[in-house]
């Protein structure tokens, strides 16, 4: 009796003991947080204006749900202090499947790959500048995020690298005259959770790294619409069409004794032609007819001398950015800008930065400035990935 | 009309650029290309956004959930992922 005893509980001791072996093995479902945040201070004149103040923060944190080796869950939340009030933004939430090697398929709340600095660029621990170039972020011309599907994948041709996105989202609206901001008729917005006129948007992007050190990318990306204004409105019907091209270059040259990492997009926007009745004061309208066409662009330089010998230096990295902003000239939110920007950053960790930045945007126009636009920045950011 | 001109040359520039590098590889250059080790992807791919990250900066289990998200993110080929991640997996 004492040795069936003794077997039954040597039995549920080796049991217990694979059990726990068992908890440390890592199971198939995974789960992690990582994301970004920032805080900075900033000292702005604009037209005089002068505002200096410590920008409250952002924290982006990123929820990744690994369910299997083919299907993941992920989404991002931003939270964001902005003129003395916490917003919430809800960057994206989606659902990808890898069907095979080449063909991955995602649904839900997701970044646009129209170009590449609103989906792999903008992050602020990303982002060598505290700020985005013109033509992106609020009342930017170049769609950040859709709800739709998307098929996406990459592989490899000879020494080349293709990779390719398409996919079909609710589409953009149109900001009328009879919405919140009569002043910006015709502006597009991609914030559509819902579709507003049963007619989606479809778009893509195709990227090149032709060269066998993947040092360089070529992109192309486009992005269209055969309805933008609400069902049943006067603007249902306006069509618009995006297009966009890009350029990656990020080698370490021996020659140069670091990182040179180039970044550059052009994006181009085109909605069919309207005229928009707006109430400029209570009983006076004005009839504004533009061709509605805006483009924006952006060219990044950054130097990083890694291969110093001296430890603080490798640390450092000079940046500099030129942007332009063209909106609709005859439109309530036509503008014409240009943004130089020079910075100095330096890195305490692979993915932790301190940012000093200089920006000067000249020009006309934007958002609630009419005439002569005339700012100059200077930011102090610190940011890090989680 | 000029809009979709220079969409339609910038699309048949990529197109191309394509064919060029394709024609222009010989056996060689594809065989060492393929023979590339996960360190020097590492160091070629994950630069082209962000700094090369540390093997030591999450564990094994978080670089596997980190690799899928990669993968998709960055659109990187499976042979990129998969060997930069073996390789800091390894160097973890």
């Amino acid at each position: 009796m004492k040795k069936l005893i003794l077997v039954i509980f040597l039995g549920f001791l080796a049991f217990g003991v694979k059990a726990q072996v068992n908890d440390f093995k890592s199971s198939k479902t995974q789960f992690m947080i990582r994301g970004y945040g920032h805080m900075g201070y900033e000292n702005v004149n604009t037209n005089g204006d002068r505002e200096s103040s410590y920008d409250g923060g952002a924290f982006a944190p990123i929820f990744l749900f690994k369910h299997s080796d083919r299907l993941m869950f992920e989404t991002e939340l931003e939270f964001v202090i902005n003129e003395g009030s916490l917003e919430v933004g809800f960057e994206y939430a989606n659902i990808m499947y890898i069907l095979n090697d080449y063909m991955t398929i995602r649904g839900g709340k997701f970044l646009l790959p129209f170009g590449t600095f609103m989906e792999r660029l903008h992050p602020s621990w990303i982002n060598r500048m505290p700020t985005k170039p013109l033509g992106f972020g609020h009342d930017g011309i170049a769609p950040g995020s859709g709800v739709g599907v998307e098929l996406r994948g990459a592989f490899r041709v000879g020494t080349s690298t293709i990779n390719y996105s398409v996919y079909n989202t609710n589409g953009p609206g149109i900001k009328t005259p009879e919405g919140v901001e009569p002043g910006e008729a015709g502006m597009l917005t991609f914030n559509n959770l819902i579709d507003n006129n049963n007619s989606r948007a479809f778009g893509g992007r195709l990227g090149i790294l032709p060269f066998a050190n993947n040092s360089t990318e070529f992109g192309v990306s486009f992005y269209s619409t055969d309805k933008a204004g609400n069902t049943g409105s006067i603007y249902e019907n306006l069509g618009a069409n995006l297009f966009a091209f890009d350029f990656s270059f990020v080698k370490q040259l021996a020659g140069l004794g670091g990182i040179v990492d180039i970044k550059s997009q052009y994006n181009k926007s085109k909605v069919d032609n309207m005229i928009y009745t707006v109430e400029e004061t209570p009983g006076e309208f004005e009839n504004l007819n533009f061709d509605n066409n805006s483009n924006s662009f952006y060219a990044q330089l950054s130097y990083r001398p890694t291969m110093s010998g001296s430890d603080f230096i490798s640390k450092l990295e000079f940046v500099t950015r030129y942007s332009t902003l063209r909106t609709p000239e005859g439109a309530g939110w036509e503008a014409n800008k240009k943004e130089y920007s020079f910075g100095l950053n330096y890195w305490i960790s692979w993915r932790s930065l301190i940012k000093l930045n200089y920006q000067s945007i000249t020009g006309e126009g934007g958002h609630d400035t009419i005439g002569g636009f005339d700012q100059k920045g200077l930011y102090l950011h610190w940011a890090i990935g989680l | 009309m000029k809009t979709y001109k220079i969409f339609g040359i910038a699309t048949a520039v990529i197109g191309i650029l394509t064919v060029f590098t394709l024609g222009s590889c010989s056996t060689e250059q594809v065989t060492a290309y393929k023979n590339k080790s996960g360190a020097q992807l590492w160091g070629e791919n994950c630069i082209r956004c962000h700094n090369t990250p540390s093997p030591a900066a999450y564990n094994d289990t978080d670089w596997t959930t980190i690799e899928m998200h990669m993968r998709i993110r960055a659109n990187l080929s499976k042979e990129q992922s998969e060997k930069v991640f073996d390789f800091i997996r390894s160097a973890n």
